[in-house]
């Protein structure tokens, strides 16, 4: 399958990089065409402008040159794998301003003739989100874990029925010893492999 | 009460922007005391930099030096009693410019300490009473409930937890935006300044 990795973290030696890596080399050594979106290196601007914001439901509109790889990639993509830390629940605001940005009227939905919003990444057969939680199970599900609600059910609803979705969470990264770090990668890795 | 108001939207002639000026007008005429960061005109950067990120522990001074509007955040965070967040939800949350408030502004030593031995953060909020989030949703109330409204639980879970213990939250939303008519939209202005005061009261 051709898997799109997108991933968010601004430090380039982070753990989450590491975690970007499993997700490649599994899917590659599963067979798999990988493409990679590194926001933070590419310095992905998260802030939609005014003035694209005005053009947003017109999708016929040009969009502006730093989307137009982004945007050939999410067509190209079978997986969607999303790599970053979770922030306050959710995802960075850089991650978050990519969807906003490149999941636009024309790539991830349409609005039908009734202004209702029908589902635009019919291509995409598996969703999936790798991520790190600084706080433990419980508090995470305490806090209602926004950002999974995000993908696998705001994002999911734009895609099909068959689409199938797998959660890959990290929870209490803050106090994980090097082992846990290490034995979390190679799950990464193994599951990438088995997609 | 001590009012800090954050508002999200860049277009000038939106249903958003009229919303914020509503309800920036009836928390004056309540009496409040308000300071606002309208975050798309000031050009707020949402992105919490690999500097930011090295310098997690570090004092807010020294964290907010080179940058006196995220100084001018975080005192103005340390102000206030009571938040008032108005934006449109994309994706069912903040704009990207609002989450990076959060993950910028609401940094160790402001919002939140973690002490030796603490197995989770202790809230550095106390001094706040009052969160209202004020949010139009393009799509129906319906989907919305599928969809587990994340921005809703990141303020009124996530950080509410930050804040002091007695502190009340409160959610105004427009459901259904996308297609919603002209009297729907006068109706939820003309109630904004009551719901603004029992929130606030």
């Amino acid at each position: 399958m051709r898997v799109l990795v997108i991933h968010c973290h601004p430090v380039a030696d982070s753990y989450s990089a590491e975690l970007r890596n499993a997700v490649c080399d599994g899917a590659r050594s599963g067979g798999h065409e990988v493409r990679v979106l590194d926001l933070a290196a590419q310095n992905f601007a998260a802030v939609m402008s005014a003035d694209e914001l005005g053009r947003y439901k017109a999708v016929s509109s040009e969009v502006s040159d730093d989307l137009v790889q982004h945007i050939d990639s999410v067509m190209w993509a079978e997986v969607l794998v999303f790599v970053y830390p979770t922030w306050w629940s959710t995802l960075p605001a850089q991650l978050k301003g990519w969807l906003e940005r490149v999941m636009r009227p024309g790539v991830a939905f349409v609005f039908d003739e009734r202004n209702k919003v029908r589902p635009g990444l019919r291509q995409i057969r598996h969703i999936v989100g790798v991520t790190t939680y600084g706080s433990k199970w419980l508090y995470v599900k305490l806090m209602k874990d926004a950002g999974r609600r995000t993908l696998l059910r705001a994002l999911k609803l734009n895609t099909t029925w068959r689409t199938k979705s797998t959660w890959l969470p990290f929870y209490g990264i803050d106090g994980a010893s090097e082992n846990e770090r290490t034995e979390f990668l190679n799950r990464v890795r193994k599951k990438m492999e088995q997609l | 009460m001590n009012v800090l108001v954050l508002f999200a939207h860049p277009l000038s002639d939106s249903y958003g922007r009229a919303i914020y000026d509503e309800a920036v007008r009836s928390l004056n005429v309540e009496g409040h005391d308000l300071r606002i960061h309208d975050l798309w005109q000031e050009g707020f950067d949402p992105m919490l930099s690999a500097a930011e990120k090295h310098a997690h522990f570090a004092d807010p001074e020294v964290k907010t030096s080179g940058d006196s509007l995220l100084a001018s955040h975080v005192a103005d965070l340390r102000w206030c009693d009571a938040i008032v967040f108005v934006y449109p939800s994309w994706w069912s949350a903040p704009p990207a410019v609002m989450k990076g408030w959060f993950d910028r502004v609401l940094m160790h030593g402001v919002a939140w300490t973690f002490p030796d031995g603490a197995t989770r953060l202790h809230a550095g909020l106390t001094h706040v009473r009052r969160l209202v989030g004020i949010t139009t949703y393009g799509s129906s109330r319906f989907v919305n409930a599928l969809e587990g409204e994340p921005g809703k639980s990141t303020i009124r879970r996530g950080l509410r937890v930050l804040c002091n213990v007695r502190c009340r939250t409160t959610w105004i939303a427009h459901y259904g935006l996308d297609r919603s008519e002209q009297r729907d939209r006068e109706l939820f202005l003309a109630a904004l300044q009551r719901r603004l005061r029992r929130a606030l009261g």
